[in-house]
Parts: structure tokens; sequence; C-alpha cells
């Protein structure tokens, strides 16, 4: 970039020489900062997970040992050093998660893949063992950017920080401010690193400028961002969203907000004999303001539902979608769902199903839920011995959760003499039902929600309450977690159930050893009301959706004959004895097979004040919100393709920058390498075809056969004709099954050929 | 499971070694030429047409249902005349016997014996015309030869000539003067059609055309018995992979979960096979998913019964329902 300008300064007269060493400093302080943006966004996740202490510690011992060893050894040596850091990081990472080296080298498929995966915008925070990951991630790119800045080898020394920057981009943790100060400081390293190189003659300081000018439009302008995390919504308290749309649109996240509107329209109905809360999601892992589901999932063809252990009782639920919608709403625990919904459905770590595309309207499936029998003498002599996966997952506070707050949980815990797990939840549930009030009017309180809401706020809704009672069941080391989704409905028929948007709720599943999962209630019960008054003037003002055929003419409270369930209630007993609807499970110690939330479906409240689904009474009257139904899809991470791109373009960057042109080779090779049977190739090829249209127009509808996809986006765009050609081949091999090798290769070139074309920045390097 | 096939598979199996099918690419252009030539005398309705051929290539039966004058008979007449194979025409009354349809047991004076006169069901192209004007007796003797591919007088079961195609009509008006069709009989053809009243260009075409001679006078032949057969073994080679199937049989678990009475396992069949005729006529040699969604509203409404509370009113509302739902493998 400067090299043209070297003989032109000197020609110039104005041109003054400042010295070198002030432009050196910059240039270090350019580096600076771009590591200190990445390591920002790493500390995120410390900060969540814990190990911020030991983050710092490695970034300042990385620094160190690079100033120190900068003059003593050669490139090759420290590269040598960084690689291997990393992977004796990563080494560590996979032990941690149970897999091992041996793992990652024979299944280097696999592991690509979920490198693939992150790159396309899973958050960090998904993870298993996110923080290990952080602390094997940052050591390579700190040591060998400083390494190179002291051997005064700027531009090189921009690369490993760069692409690490790069990565945190494409997981969608950096978020653009962010990313723009890394890259700034990384364009300051290289700026005026050049200038010390040419001592710097302030003639070339326009050269910096226009740098400057262009990354930062550059910046503010391509988004490169695949699938960015969701960004804080507290920006727009001013437009309230609606309960159901802010914690039940995610499956993989869900941000804590301040106020919200209640939606009246139908979302699904359920005909069953055991009315329950229905569950759309279970997440583990608390930001301080949003949780966070980690952990893998995978194809319900593939993995199922586990069973609890031990005995149960079975029961069937049929659901009937009215709004579409990126969540499944299933009975607590299920352990089979059937129908419609079953071909792209997932289920994730935590033994919930989350489909792979929106629910639509009319869509029918049925879940089989086991329910087992709880009551509160044997809860409370579970014992705490909680099998390992259990803990892994469970216990995690953000390291923001403050002394204050353990040291009011445990007040509130020794007031009430609760000594055991099970006391502990009674306690707290207890305590939030008597000491606060209910209200969706609430401003979202800076900084950890969890510890705002225990110590400053006196009213808020379920979110609140359930976050926090996690949360403080976590810092007593019980493991909890948080639950989303929606109460009973409105009761309109003997077995019948018409949810809403109002129903929307979130509550707190409790682990028991031998047990499994039951379900808690710390939501005071005025939340009734509340919502009822919302449906009761929906209906007065007449607005759309509010009722199916069914729940026409139903009373907001729905059919009063039905007090069998009210009076199960057991004080503090999680699940209603009589009924059989309650389920404790007993169930080991795998989290998919843990979780029962008895108290929950069978509708009585652990204690008396809870909110009582079952009885027939609809807690509904809420918000909802219209969002639910818009199809975002839920993996809002973007798509292989363009992270195969990326890396490719990666490669190509690194080739660009004087890494010997076998990197990029070496790539081609590599990908060479997987090749399977010529089916297989046209198939994944289809794939990232289809991903690739689905980015530049619009998904395949469900019902929409390759074919028929492709020439209704043929009849609205120019749409290449090589994708047509690619169509073809994968018809041929999937539908037909003959292909050959030649057939498939040139349906992976084609495809990509289109890849690389349409790859944004990085589509032009590689040409 | 009964099979929809007119022919017993021991028949095809013997077949298979004796016919050589013919190329897709054939199949497909002796197609066009049968439906082209029928358009000569049907103005309009090419899908139509097109779904008769395939029907017939399919190895099914078709039962065209409308208000009479719109064509039915003629549709039949039309692609009769186009192959060059006998064709014999029944039209059903309320008095009509079953006998009528299969052939008597005559006594012989001469020979002292009993012969066979062959009745109009021994024809590879029977035009059963307002069949539903007939008892129900009546249509079985017709139902049971389709299902069998034989009739079975005093006892001896004569084969039926291969191959074999009802095409049948019925009034969708007079109920008072019709016998509905019993559900499971109707199950026994691979596709209904309506064909429905013409544009007023058609119209006014189909004037022009048949005010002098009427057309069909002068429609000749353009394929034979030999290249039927030949293409219907070509049709049955259509190679029909997993997804597919798996997409068929999706398909009819989702009318039976919505309706009272969804598609039959037999109806699946008629759905592939049908799907397999579409595919020969688009010059493929297997199934794509396109082809099932292309018959699927002609092979399976007629085979769903609703229940008159649901929400979903008829057939082809449940089809199409089910188009929208089912996952495309």
């Amino acid at each position: 970039m400067s090299t043209s300008n070297r003989r032109r300064t000197i020609s110039v007269d104005l041109s003054e020489t400042v010295g070198g060493e002030p432009f050196r400093l910059l240039a270090l302080s350019g580096l600076v900062v771009l590591t200190a943006a990445y390591v920002a966004v790493l500390r995120e996740v410390t900060l969540v997970v814990g190990g911020t202490r030991s983050l710092y510690l490695i970034v300042v011992g990385m620094g160190l040992g690079a100033t120190v060893l900068a003059r003593a050894i050669r490139p090759r040596t420290a590269l040598t050093i960084g690689l291997g850091a990393s992977v004796l990081g990563f080494w560590t990472y996979l032990e941690a998660t149970g897999h091992g080296l041996g793992t990652a080298i024979t299944h280097a498929d696999m592991f690509v893949s979920d490198t693939v995966t992150l790159a396309t915008g899973m958050e960090l925070l998904q993870m298993l063992e996110a923080g290990i990951w952080t602390l094997a991630f940052v050591p390579a790119p700190v040591f060998l950017s400083w390494y190179l800045a002291m051997r005064e080898r700027y531009v090189l020394s921009v690369i490993p920080g760069g692409l690490a920057l790069l990565f945190l981009v494409l997981t969608g943790d950096a978020s653009m401010g962010v990313t723009l100060v890394g890259v700034v400081g990384g364009i300051s390293a290289v700026g005026f690193g050049e200038l010390h190189h040419r001592d710097g003659s302030i003639a070339q300081a326009d050269v910096l400028a226009i740098m400057f000018a262009v990354i930062v439009f550059l910046s503010l302008s391509v988004t490169l961002v695949p699938g960015g995390a969701a960004s804080p919504t507290f920006l727009v308290e001013s437009e309230p969203g609606t309960l159901d749309g802010v914690i039940d649109d995610n499956p993989d996240r869900t941000t804590i907000t301040g106020q919200v509107d209640l939606s009246p329209e139908v979302q699904f109905s359920v005909v069953t004999e055991e009315p329950g809360y229905w569950r759309t999601g279970v997440y583990d892992r608390y930001t301080g303001d949003a949780w966070v589901r980690s952990g893998p999932d995978g194809s319900y063809d593939d993995i199922g539902l586990a069973p609890p252990a031990g005995e149960y009782d079975t029961a069937r639920h049929t659901f009937t979608i009215e709004h579409q919608r990126n969540t499944i709403p299933v009975a607590a625990q299920p352990t089979a769902v059937e129908g419609d919904v079953t071909d792209a459905l997932r289920v994730t770590d935590h033994g919930q199903p989350m489909p792979d595309g929106p629910l639509i309207q009319g869509d029918m499936y049925n879940v089989e839920s086991a329910s087992l029998h709880n009551d509160p003498e044997t809860l409370a002599s579970a014992g705490t011995e909680y099998p390992e996966p259990i803990t892994e997952y469970y216990l995690q506070t953000p390291e923001s959760t403050s002394e204050a707050f353990e040291d009011r949980t445990a007040e509130i815990l020794d007031a009430a003499d609760a000594d055991n797990p099970y006391e502990k939840a009674a306690a707290i549930e207890a305590y939030f039902q008597s000491e606060y009030d209910y209200t969706l009017d609430v401003d979202r309180p800076g900084g950890n929600a969890a510890n705002a809401f225990l110590l400053e706020m006196d009213e808020g809704y379920c979110v609140y309450f359930a976050t926090t009672m996690t949360q403080m069941l976590r810092a007593e080391g019980v493991p909890a977690r948080y639950v989303t989704g929606y109460t009973t409905g409105q009761q309109v028929d003997d077995n019948e159930y018409v949810v809403r948007g109002l129903d929307a709720h979130a509550w707190v599943e409790v682990y028991f050893p031998d047990h499994g999962w039951v379900a808690f209630e710390p939501t005071p019960q005025s939340r009734d009301d509340t919502h009822q008054d919302r449906l009761e003037e929906a209906r007065a003002d007449g607005e759309p959706n509010v009722d199916t055929d069914a729940s026409a003419g139903v009373p907001a409270d729905g059919i009063q004959d039905e007090p069998d369930a009210l009076e199960d209630i057991v004080d503090g007993v999680p699940a209603p004895l009589d009924d059989g609807n309650d389920s404790d499970n007993q169930s080991d110690g795998t989290p998919d097979a843990n979780r029962t939330p008895d108290g929950n479906e069978s509708d009585d409240d652990p204690f008396d004040q809870r909110i009582n689904p079952g009885g027939g009474t609809a807690p509904g009257a809420g918000a909802d919100d219209d969002d639910a139904g818009i199809p975002s899809i839920p993996f809002s991470s973007g798509d292989v393709f363009v992270g195969l791109a990326v890396l490719v373009g990666l490669a190509a960057g690194a080739h660009r920058s004087g890494v010997p042109a076998l990197v990029s080779r070496e790539v081609r090779l590599y990908w060479h390498g997987f090749r399977e049977e010529p089916v297989t190739d046209t198939r994944r090829a289809y794939d990232r075809l289809e991903h690739l249209l689905a980015r530049s127009y619009r998904p395949r509808e469900r019902g929409e056969s390759p074919r028929g996809y492709l020439a209704s986006l043929e009849a609205t765009h120019s749409v290449d004709p090589r994708a047509r050609r690619v169509m073809e081949l994968y018809e041929r091999a999937h539908y037909a099954g003959e292909i050959d090798e030649e057939g498939a290769t040139e349906a992976i070139d084609l495809v990509t050929e289109l890849a690389r074309e349409r790859a944004p920045v990085v589509g032009h390097l590689w040409q | 499971m009964t099979d929809a096939n007119p022919s017993p598979p021991t028949e095809a199996t013997s077949r298979a070694d004796t016919v050589e099918p013919l190329p897709v690419s054939t199949v497909a252009d002796l197609a066009a030429t049968v439906t082209e030539n029928v358009g000569q005398v049907i103005v309009g309705h090419t899908d139509e047409i097109e779904h008769v051929v395939t029907t017939i290539l399919a190895r099914g039966h078709v039962l065209l249902d409308d208000v009479p004058g719109v064509g039915k008979t003629m549709l039949a007449r039309s692609i009769a005349r186009s192959v060059d194979c006998s064709f014999r025409r029944v039209q059903f009354t309320p008095d009509l016997l079953p006998s009528d349809i299969t052939g008597v047991n005559v006594f012989n004076q001469k020979t002292r014996e009993f012969e066979f006169q062959p009745g109009p069901v021994f024809a590879n192209l029977v035009l059963g015309d307002e069949i539903n004007r007939a008892p129900p007796k009546t249509q079985s003797a017709l139902l049971e030869a389709m299902e069998e591919a034989q009739v079975t007088v005093d006892g001896t079961t004569r084969p039926l000539p291969d191959p074999f195609v009802v095409i049948a009509t019925q009034n969708a008006i007079e109920p008072n003067r019709t016998y509905e069709l019993p559900f499971a009989e109707v199950d026994r053809f691979m596709k209904k059609l309506s064909l429905g009243y013409p544009n007023t260009d058609e119209e006014s075409e189909l004037l022009a055309r048949t005010v002098g001679h009427h057309p069909i006078e002068s429609l000749d032949p353009v394929t034979n018995l030999e290249s039927i057969i030949r293409a219907r073994e070509t049709v049955a080679t259509v190679a029909v992979e997993e997804p597919v199937r798996r997409y068929a049989s999706k398909l009819a678990k989702y009318t039976r979960e919505r309706a009272h009475i969804g598609a039959s396992p037999r109806g699946t069949i008629a759905l592939l096979r049908a799907a397999q005729a579409r595919a020969v006529l688009d010059g493929r040699e297997y199934v794509i998913p396109d082809d099932i969604q292309h018959e699927v509203p002609y092979v399976f409404s007629h085979r769903i019964k609703t229940t008159s509370s649901g929400r979903d009113t008829d057939g082809d509302t449940i089809v199409e329902d089910a188009l929208d739902h089912v996952h495309v493998p």
C-alpha cells in the first residue's frame, strides 16, 4: 500500500522527519487496541462462566513472553510455540468436554464442522465449556502478534489478532462497536508501523488518513456478521415487546427486558387429559442480562428423547398450532413427539425439542410425556448427590453475581429454616410469592438483573422471578434451570385448552437426585388477574385472533366446573398427589432424562400461591406479541456456506500476506479428502446451494420441492443458471440414487463457484 | 394388501421376460402424440387428457365426474380411437344386469352345449358411461373386473385382454336417480377427474370444429397396442427411491390423520404409479417429488372422506393442506 509512496515522500520537501520512535509506540498501541478488542469479547464469556482472571493472566503472560523472546527466537520457532499453545489449549478443552484428543483426530470432520458452525454464528456461550475454549483460544494470537510486532513486522503482526477478531465477528459475539475499534487498532498498527519503517515522514499522514476513512466506512457498511447475538433490547424500552415475543422467540437465547405487553392472540391449542404448563425452552447459562442455551443439539430422528429412569406414567397431548411460531410447545417431560413436525425437529442437550423451521398454522402433533410421582417428603430427602453432568450445566452463576446477593439469599433461607434443597426451593418460592408484587411495567435494571431484582426491586414479572430464583438456588449449590413456555391456557372443553400469547410464562425447574426435574413457580398469583383482564379487554375491543371456534364465548377464566385441580393442591408440594398429573421423575443424571416439571403440569403449584395452571383457570391474560409469528428461523446463525467461504477466504488472505501458497492448496486438498460417495457429496452440495439461495432470496418452504422452489425463484428473480444444474444433479442423486463421481464433482464445483462469487468481501479476494 | 393392478402379478412377471420396454423418450413422444391427437377433438383440457394418458400408462382406471355434456364420453372415445385397440362402451342404466357387462353362457342348440358370449367388458378400453345410474350389484361386476383383470361367469374364470383400461363417467347431478358409488369402489379408480366447462374462446373453437362433421369421425389411430404394452413396461421400471416413497406415505398419513377416512395404501400405490407415468412424460427415469405433487390432487382427493363438522370441508382441501404441511424430503 505505501510502498509506492516511498520515493515520492523523499522528493516532496515538506516532509518533515519526526523520527521513528513515536510511531513505533503508536503502532504498538494500535496492536494493543486490537488485542484489547478481542480480549474484551472473550471477557464477556468469562464473565458469565468464570475465568476472567485467568484470561488476563494468559494475555499478560503471553505478551511478556513474546517481548522477551522476540529477539531470542526465530519466527519459525515462534510460530511453533504459538500453534503449540493453541494445540495444548484445545487439547485441554477436548479433555474437559470428555472427548480427548483421540476423538479430535478420528473425527476430524466433525471437529471441522463444529468450527464451521461456530464461525457461522453460534455464540461462544452456547458451547459446553465456553470458558476453557476461551482460554484455549487466546494464547496463540496474543503471542504471535506481539512477537511479530516486537520484531517490527507490523503488517504480519496484525494478522493473528485480526483473524481472532474476525472469528469472533463470525460467531456473532463481537459487536459492531468492538469490531470497529479492533479494526481501527489493527490499521493503526499497520499504518504507524509503516511510518516507523520509513522514519516517520509526516507527508505520509494523508495515506493513513485515507486508510482510516476507508476502514471506518467499510466497517460501518459491510455487515459480514451472519447472525449476531440478540442485541440488548432495553434500547427500545419505549416500545415494549410482547411477553411471548420476548421470552419465546429464540430457543438459543432469551434476553431479559423491561416493560412488556401481553398479546391476546391464540398461539396453539392442546387436547389433553393431563393439563400442565407447556414448555418451549430450557436455558442453563445466565449472563446477567440474558439466558443462553448451551450444548449441542441433534436431530430428533437420531437422538430422540430420553425417557426418565424408573417407572412413570405416560400422558398424551395433542397440540395444534394456530399461529406461526419458532418454538415447539411440549409437555414436560416429553418422551416422544409424533406428527407433521418431526421431520425437521431437533432436540437440545437439555431434552427440549426445537423446530428447525417455523411451525405454521394447522401443524398438529402429539407429545407423549412422562409423569412420575413426587411428594415433598421424598423430595426433601432426595439428598444432594448430583450427577456430574447436572452440576456442570446447572450451577453456573455469572461473575457479576454480587456477594450481597448471596448473603441475602442465605438470609432468606435462614429465616425460613430451610436446610435441604427442596426446602430451599420452597422457601424462595414462598418468599417471592409473599413479598413481591406482579407487574409488567418494569424498568430494566442495569447490570445483573438477578442482583437488582433481589436487592432493589419489589415487583416484576415471571422472567424476573424465575431468573432470580434460579440464580439464588445456584448460589446455594442447588442445580436449577430457567424454563420458558406457556401456562395451561383457557379451558374451552373437557379436555381442550386454548393457549394465547398472554399465557407466556417463565418458571424454574430444580433437580433432585433420583427424581429429576421438578418445576417451581415463584411468580405471585396475582399474575392470573392481570393476564385475565387483558383477555377480557381484548375481547371487549374486538381484537383479532383472540379466539378460536372452540374458545369463542367461553369466559376468560375458563370453564368453571373443574375444581378438582384446585382442591388437589397441596401446599408446598410441587406436584399434586392425587392427580397422577404430577410427576416427578426419577431419572438419573443425564440432563435430558431428568426433567420433569411436574408441578406445573399438573396444575398445582407447589405452593399455594402458585398459579394453578391445571385448574382450568386460564392465567392468561396476556400479552404477547405478534412477533412470535414472524418466521425468523431459529438458528439465526447463518449458514454453513458463508462459513466455508470465509474459511476459504481466510486461507486466501493468508496467502496474500506472504504465508506460502501451500496453505490454500492444503485447504482444497483437505476438502477433497472428505469427499464421500457421490450421492452424499451431491446432497451436501445442494444443501450449500439451498443455503446460498435462502440467503439471497428466501428459504425453501416445507411443502416446496427443490424444483418447485427454484422455479418459483426464477419466476421473480434472475437466478444463476448454474443453480438449476445443481438442482438437477441433486434430483438425480437424491431421487434416483444414480450419480457418478463426475456429476458429484460438477455439483460441488458449481456450488463452490457460486458461493465464492457471492461471498461478501472474501469473494473478491478469491477472484 | 390387494393389488390395484388389473394384471395379476404372475402375468406381469412373465411379461417382463418377453416385453421389451420402450426408451423413456419414445414413451414421452408417444404420450405427447396421443394427447395432441385427442386434442383435435377435445378443445382445451390438455391437462385432463394427459391425466387420462398417464393413467393408462400407469395401469390404472379413471373416473370422470362432471355434469353432462362437457365431453366426458367424447374424451374416452377419442382416446380409444387414437390407440388402435378394441373399444366397447357400456351405457349404465338402472335396469342393467351384471351379465350385461360380463357376458353370459348361451345354450347352443346345435352343439347342445353352453357357449360363452363375452360381454362388453372384454375389450382393451371399456367406457362405462354414467356408471352411477346402475345399481351397486351391476357396478360391482365392472369393479371386480377392474380389480382382478378377469371375470367369473358361472364358475368359470376368464382373463380379460391386456391392456385393460376402464374409463368410467359419472353424473354429478340428479342425485335422486343415481346410486352413489360405494366409497370402497371409488378407491379402485386411480384418478378422478372433472373436465369443467370450456371458457368462451374454447367453446367458440369447439363449435367451429363440430358444426360440420364431428372431428372424431376422422380421428386416426396414432399408436397401437404393442406400443402401449411396451410403454407400460417402461413406466413400471421408473425408479422410485426411498425419499420419494416416504414422501408419498407421509402425504397419505397426513390425510388419514385429518380426515374421517384418508388415502388407503392402495391409494399410495396408485399415487406412485401415476407419478412414474408423470416422470416418463417429463422424460425422466426416476420420480421426483414434483411428480407426486402434480398427481396427488387427482389420486387422493376422491379417496378421502371428511366428516361434516370438520373444518376441512373436502378431500381437495385436505390434499392441499397436506402439500403445504408435509416436508418435501
